[in-house]
């Protein structure tokens, strides 16, 4: 018999099969992107210790009672107007370290470089001295502190790269209190958070444009999507070391 | 002599069409990369609050280092009086009464300890980095947020996003 050609394959219909897969995609695609407020929830601990007692300053409540009323302070307020107090709170004493422009908000002091550096060296003494004795356990947490102690001492750094002297900070026991009732809704709940979010925003916005000469976006844009970045990233720690969000939200009984 | 001859009888040639299947399969494949397979529809009813200044979990996403909780009505309206306030919870599609400390089942941090034994070896993070997210009803009431939480609060899953839609300029 003779040798006859192998017939081609038909492929007019591939258009076909690849248009039906596209359709299938294109329905079930969903470009919706899932948002919301990331928070951290304190670490249960089985014999807490008594908490420290906190200046009246140093707190700012945010009270939602069941009928989704609102009371920031002790003023009832309108739910818009969160960001203002937050404002507020983080401001009034800001710009004069050490001194009370009004004692109802938290106190603001300086902290240099020479300071910090003489504290490392302390605790990196205490942690070699640890590790001699093998305390593992005690080591292992001097070596937390001597970690936070360079992360505060590099932030310090750059701050100066931008304004010498020290860095203004917020008194440590300064935070923002999430009070709501069984009953408060969601939506309220929600809306809180938004106004925390929306001031520290324009806090960390202010000041970015203070220093860098650029806009909070931008930062956060680049050190989000370029990993290489490391100045935005370090901009961002320092941004969140002047201005920490230190949240408690308070279970309802 | 007429150069501008009629050419009668003929025919336009055909478009060639053989490029089709590429330029299809160029979309198709665009499409198959952009899509994030939506999240099973959950059992229970919810529409979400807005908010501003949210942030964007699709990176979690991608890292599966979020876990989805929902918080809404039962879809079946006769079931609504068995929940507390009548709202219930869907884990991966199961419909679970929200923990109310009487007879309480710790029916999340049994969930939430499953999913991250499964997925363990893929993730980098720890129980603790691994994020809880709530899609919640905007009615439902705060009270059955802090149960949720206490819940996970137990199994040291201490990353928790509460969700809302985004609003307005972002």
């Amino acid at each position: 018999m003779a040798k006859r050609d192998i017939p081609e394959i038909n492929a007019g219909s591939m258009a076909d099969i690849a248009f039906l897969l596209l359709i299938f995609f294109l329905v079930t695609t969903t470009m919706d992107k899932d948002t919301a407020y990331l928070r951290k929830i304190p670490k249960l601990i089985e014999n807490p210790p008594k908490p420290p007692d906190i200046q009246e300053r140093d707190i700012l409540a945010i009270q939602a009672n069941r009928q989704d009323k609102l009371m920031v302070r002790g003023d009832m307020l309108d739910p818009d107007d969160i960001s203002d107090k937050i404002l507020e709170f983080y401001r009034t004493n800001e710009n004069a370290p050490g001194v009370y422009v009004d004692n109802k908000f938290p106190l603001y002091s300086m902290a240099d470089l020479s300071y910090y550096l003489a504290q490392f060296d302390g605790v990196e003494k205490e942690l070699s001295a640890l590790n001699a004795q093998g305390a593992t356990e005690m080591a292992a947490i001097k070596e937390n502190v001597l970690n936070e102690l360079q992360k505060k001492i590099d932030v310090i750094k750059l701050y100066n790269k931008y304004k010498p002297g020290g860095i203004p900070e917020i008194s440590y026991q300064a935070n923002l209190r999430i009070e709501t009732q069984q009953l408060t809704s969601y939506e309220l709940f929600t809306k809180i958070h938004s106004e925390i979010e929306e001031a520290l925003y324009e806090l960390k916005n202010e000041k970015s444009k203070e220093l860098f000469g650029v806009s909070y976006d931008v930062i956060a844009q680049k050190s989000a999507t370029d990993l290489e970045d490391r100045e935005s990233r370090e901009r961002m720690d320092l941004l969140e070391v002047l201005y920490p969000a230190r949240i408690i939200e308070v279970k309802p009984r | 002599m007429s150069k501008f001859r009629k050419d009668s009888g003929k025919k336009l040639p055909g478009v060639n069409t053989s490029s089709l299947p590429d330029i299809v399969f160029m979309l198709l494949f665009f499409f198959m990369v952009a899509t994030t397979s939506k999240e099973t529809d959950p059992t229970v009813a919810l529409t979400p609050p807005a908010g501003k200044r949210t942030t964007d979990l699709t990176p979690y996403k991608q890292r599966s280092e979020v876990d989805f909780l929902y918080l809404g009505k039962p879809r079946n309206i006769a079931r609504a009086d068995d929940f507390k306030m009548g709202y219930a919870l869907s884990l991966d599609n199961v419909v679970q009464a929200t923990p109310d400390g009487l007879y309480t089942t710790n029916a999340i941090g049994r969930w939430k300890v499953d999913k991250f034994n499964e997925k363990k070896s893929r993730l980098t993070v720890p129980i603790e980095g691994v994020i809880t997210l709530i899609k919640s009803d905007k009615e439902a009431p705060t009270g059955l947020i802090f149960d949720v939480r206490d819940e996970l609060q137990k199994v040291d899953a201490l990353s928790i996003a509460y969700s809302v839609m985004e609003k307005g300029n972002k």
